[in-house]
């Protein structure tokens, strides 16, 4: 629940002063737009959200002061980037200061000679690589909100590429950043002192504390990342499968092809396909026959991805897979980012179109477990789904290759649900709650992570998160560290159940 | 190309201070809230100058979401709905526009939406900061209309055009009073090709800023035109200006049905007749160009092949193209409504950035086909400095055609 500032108009005019009277937003309506991030947002209970006011930053300068101010009267601090994240990182549980970086957006350096580039928290990757292709290089991170999402929430969310199997994901793109901490300070962390160093063994790996953290423990002001030459080719093949099972077996001898070219492989399951066919310009071919795909990615020189293409041919005939064709494969990778979440897609169980808001749950789960995953949770989901149609629908599934640099091992896997956010009543929200928890603990079930890619801080699993992944004296561990790093919890506060470590003593 | 015409007739309902917002614009709210994925955002120009995200597509709709739900007062999101430049950008890259638009008859009508509110709050008295600017100039096309009718026509005293025949060029107030060197052109070039050309007696007012705080005395000025345009025998209507030509082919059919000629905007014609070779573009131009798509012709109406066909025609012309779908994300900064009378700094950063982008590209002149790009783009290389001389594609032709 917000909280009533006793001192809002003084904290507002030291605001003002310190990021210029244009830079604070004040109106509700301003407020009330950076209260929400991704679906389901609870939209019956919008208020309890909206922050007290919102300042856009210009500088790191203007950030260190906010924080002191924000320490001074113990206001609470959030930090917000794109707001495409998942977990509810820039959602205010308890009003304060929203804080963001988005005019943060200037590329500080291009170093061509050691391939790294040094960039503000605000500036987003699609517009990034508009400068960094006419040189020849690339930034590889590739979320599913590559068009919206920037830099510094990639980095204070964690988050998972599309590319990872071939490039890495955030952490390891990430070579050193800038942070300010709650109180004020200003640290680098990275690998030992080096700006640009990929590898030290000075030092604890203070880099990781600060990925992933959902604007718990500090603001990155500054990054420089990876940059990687452009690749020469990239070539998309979709295979079509008779059943799940056969893509799934398909998976596990792709992975294992030793190709260093192979940058993803993804499985789409037959609820995903079934989802698919309502959408008329879906490349997915319609055919009943076709019950599972499976898309492979090579980028690499023309000579390493023409003869992987054979490899990848071979092992996917061999095991059931009918490839969909250039035009398909093509056409459905360049709209990987945009075709799966429209929100005109959502069916009530008797075929009616409704409006619905695309959500995912998505889980890290070794290649083992996924079967009992798949199962279980699109049981889940039609157990919700009858009790409440029209508001909660499948989507169907993905299984994405997780492992960074290696297309094996463990996978991001993805439930795709339709919610009807309109019509959240208090019932239907704890209902949501409820069928969170029971997919979290699926994950547990096979050893697996409640989040490859969103992160845990979300109501309805963060308890699962908490209590249970992280028992084994992870989450005793993180609460020190707040409190250590954040004495007055101003830091988005209320999340990752931090604030028990100050009801401790 | 999804749907030109929004059929969004719930649209028309005004939206009034203190009462409910209709469950159906609720809901047109919610279809972009919903996606969050927010491609829309850094395709709008505003957003990429100011980077505060209650602008562009989902701030504009959210913004309106929060009025819905009795969070926010109508007339306090004034000021946010006037930092839309109208330009179009965000219904095209919306996922449910381009890959379910077709299939739903259901895109986003951003444009549409922003016009609505404004003239909705213009309606009650609510005025966002800077109106005066844009009635001042909405009052002056007023006056041009109850004026001497000869004014309307002063600009072509020399060039003896008639007032009645098959093709009409249409010429609006901001290119008969302004941006006279744009009709003059096109009446010269086409009469050297051989052409037939008349012109109005007396044009009516097509003003987008009007279109946008009184659209019933907007229409009226339509119907006015349709009718002045039948009367002098009109088969094609060459329109000059891409903000008309996108109230022709998109505004006009919506309220009065099909149009009873041809509606074509000055690029497609002339290419025609390049191909037919009633035009021959022979005098070495000699320089390096590129070309700026207007948001009316491109964004709002997907026209942009002949500009460039025509462009590839100059002889002598070394042509750096940027695609059309690129240039989503660009505009001069004028925007196609009152967006600079409201915001003359955004305005001219966002112009600043455009003609940046195409010294990069190494080109001494950027060809344009609107006059209000013209317009802006002068006054910004004016402004920075910045060495790239804005043409109009009319100017190159005319040229190359050896006209003056």
């Amino acid at each position: 629940m917000a909280t009533v500032l006793k001192d809002l108009d003084t904290v507002i005019s030291n605001l003002e002063s310190i990021a210029g009277k244009e830079n604070v937003l004040k109106e509700a309506h301003h407020r009330a737009l950076r209260a929400a991030s991704c679906s389901p947002f609870p939209l019956h209970t919008w208020s309890n959200h909206i922050p007290d006011v919102v300042v856009l930053p210009g500088s790191r300068d203007e950030i260190i002061e906010i924080m002191k101010l924000a320490n001074k009267y113990h206001i609470p601090v959030v930090p917000r980037a794109a707001a495409s994240g998942l977990a509810d990182g820039a959602v205010p549980e308890r009003g304060g200061i929203v804080l963001d970086i988005k005019r943060m957006s200037d590329i500080l350096e291009i170093d061509e000679e050691n391939m790294c580039v040094t960039v503000q928290p605000g500036i987003n990757m699609l517009e990034l690589n508009r400068v960094l292709e006419k040189l020849g290089w690339f930034y590889p991170d590739d979320p599913a909100a590559y068009i919206n999402a920037v830099v510094g929430g990639r980095i204070g969310t964690g988050g998972f590429s599309l590319l990872g199997a071939g490039f890495g994901h955030v952490p390891n793109l990430v070579i050193s950043m800038e942070v300010v901490l709650p109180t004020g300070e200003v640290i680098r962390v990275g690998e030992g002192g080096g700006k640009k160093i990929r590898k030290s063994s000075v030092g604890y790996r203070m880099k990781d504390l600060f990925i992933g953290h959902q604007g718990t423990l500090g603001i990155c002001t500054e990054g420089t990342l990876e940059m990687f030459p452009k690749p020469e080719a990239e070539f998309p093949a979709f295979f079509a499968y008779d059943s799940f099972s056969e893509a799934y077996k398909n998976a596990y001898e792709l992975g294992k092809s030793g190709l260093k070219t192979l940058s993803g492989v993804v499985i789409f399951d037959e609820w995903k396909i079934d989802y698919l066919r309502r959408d008329d310009e879906a490349y997915i071919p319609l055919p009943e026959d076709v019950k599972s795909v499976i898309a492979t990615i090579c980028y690499g020189t023309v000579e390493e991805v023409s003869v992987a293409r054979d490899k990848i041919f071979k092992i996917a005939k061999e095991g059931g897979g009918r490839y969909l064709g250039r035009e398909m494969s093509e056409g459905d990778w360049a709209s990987r980012h945009d075709r799966y979440h429209i929100p005109f897609h959502g069916r009530r169980s008797d075929g009616q179109v409704i409006l619905l808001s695309w959500h995912c749950e998505d889980a890290a789960v070794n290649y083992s477990g996924l079967p009992h995953v798949q199962e279980k949770w699109h049981k889940i989901l039609t157990k919700y789904r009858e009790k409440y149609d029209g508001i909660f629908d499948d989507w169907g599934m993905f299984m994405y290759t997780n492992n960074p640099y290696k297309p094996w091992g463990d996978y991001l896997t993805e439930i795709d649900i339709g919610v009807n956010e309109l019509k959240l009543t208090d019932e239907t929200w704890k209902a949501w709650l409820e069928l969170k928890k029971e997919i979290a603990e699926t994950v547990l079930e096979v050893g697996g992570s409640i989040s490859a890619c969103h992160g845990g801080t979300r109501a309805g699993d963060v308890e699962v998160a908490c209590y249970q992944e992280l028992a084994d004296g992870q989450f005793e561990l993180m609460k020190k560290i707040k409190k250590m790093l954040d004495p007055n919890n101003i830091m988005n506060p209320g999340k990752y159940l931090l604030d028990e470590a100050y009801r401790e003593g | 190309m999804a749907e030109l015409l929004s059929k969004k007739s719930f649209y028309k309902d005004p939206l009034k201070e203190g009462q409910p917002v209709s469950d159906e614009l609720t809901k047109d709210c919610y279809a972009v809230f919903s996606c969050r994925h927010k491609f829309c955002r850094e395709v709008c120009p505003v957003y990429r100058e100011e980077r505060n995200e209650s602008f562009g597509s989902y701030g504009l709709h959210t913004t309106l979401l929060s009025v819905s739900k009795g969070i926010e007062e109508l007339a306090n999101i004034k000021d946010t709905f006037s930092h839309c430049l109208e330009c179009g950008a965000c219904e095209l890259r919306c996922p449910t526009t381009i890959f379910a638009g077709d299939f739903y008859k259901y895109t986003t009508t951003t444009v549409d939406l922003v016009r609505k509110i404004r003239r909705d709050l213009v309606a009650q008295g609510i005025h966002y900061e800077g109106w005066n600017e844009v009635k001042k100039y909405i009052d002056e096309h007023q006056d041009y209309y109850d004026g001497p009718e000869t004014e309307l026509t002063k600009w072509a005293t020399d060039l003896e055009l008639p007032k009645a025949g098959q093709q009409v060029m249409f010429v609006d107030y901001y290119n008969a009073f302004q941006g006279t060197e744009v009709p003059r052109l096109a009446a010269k070039i086409l009469q050297k090709a051989g052409v037939p050309v008349a012109i109005l007696e007396k044009p009516s007012v097509t003003t987008g800023e009007l279109l946008e705080s009184d659209i019933d005395l907007w229409l009226k000025h339509a119907k006015q035109n349709l009718e002045a345009l039948e009367k002098a025998g009109a088969k094609t209507v060459i329109l000059l200006n891409p903000h008309e030509y996108s109230y022709f082919v998109k505004e006009y059919p919506k309220h009065f049905g099909s149009l009873p000629f041809e509606a074509v905007f000055i690029t497609d014609y002339l290419w025609q007749l390049v191909k037919e070779g009633k035009i021959q573009l022979e005098k070495d131009l000699d320089i390096k160009v590129s070309y700026h798509d207007p948001c009316a012709l491109n964004k709002l109406c997907g026209l942009y092949e002949s500009p460039r066909k025509l462009i590839n025609s100059l002889p002598g012309v070394k042509y750096t193209d940027e695609d059309p779908v690129t240039q989503w994300n660009y505009c001069c900064g004028n925007g196609t409504a009152s967006f600079k009378k409201v915001h003359p700094d955004i305005a001219y950063k966002i112009g600043q950035r455009r003609l940046r982008g195409v010294a990069d590209l190494d080109a001494q002149v950027l060809v344009l086909a609107c006059p209000h790009c013209k317009d802006q783009f002068t006054e910004v290389q004016t402004k920075s400095g910045i060495n790239v001389e804005p043409k109009h594609i009319l100017e190159l032709i005319a040229d190359a055609m050896g006209i003056n």
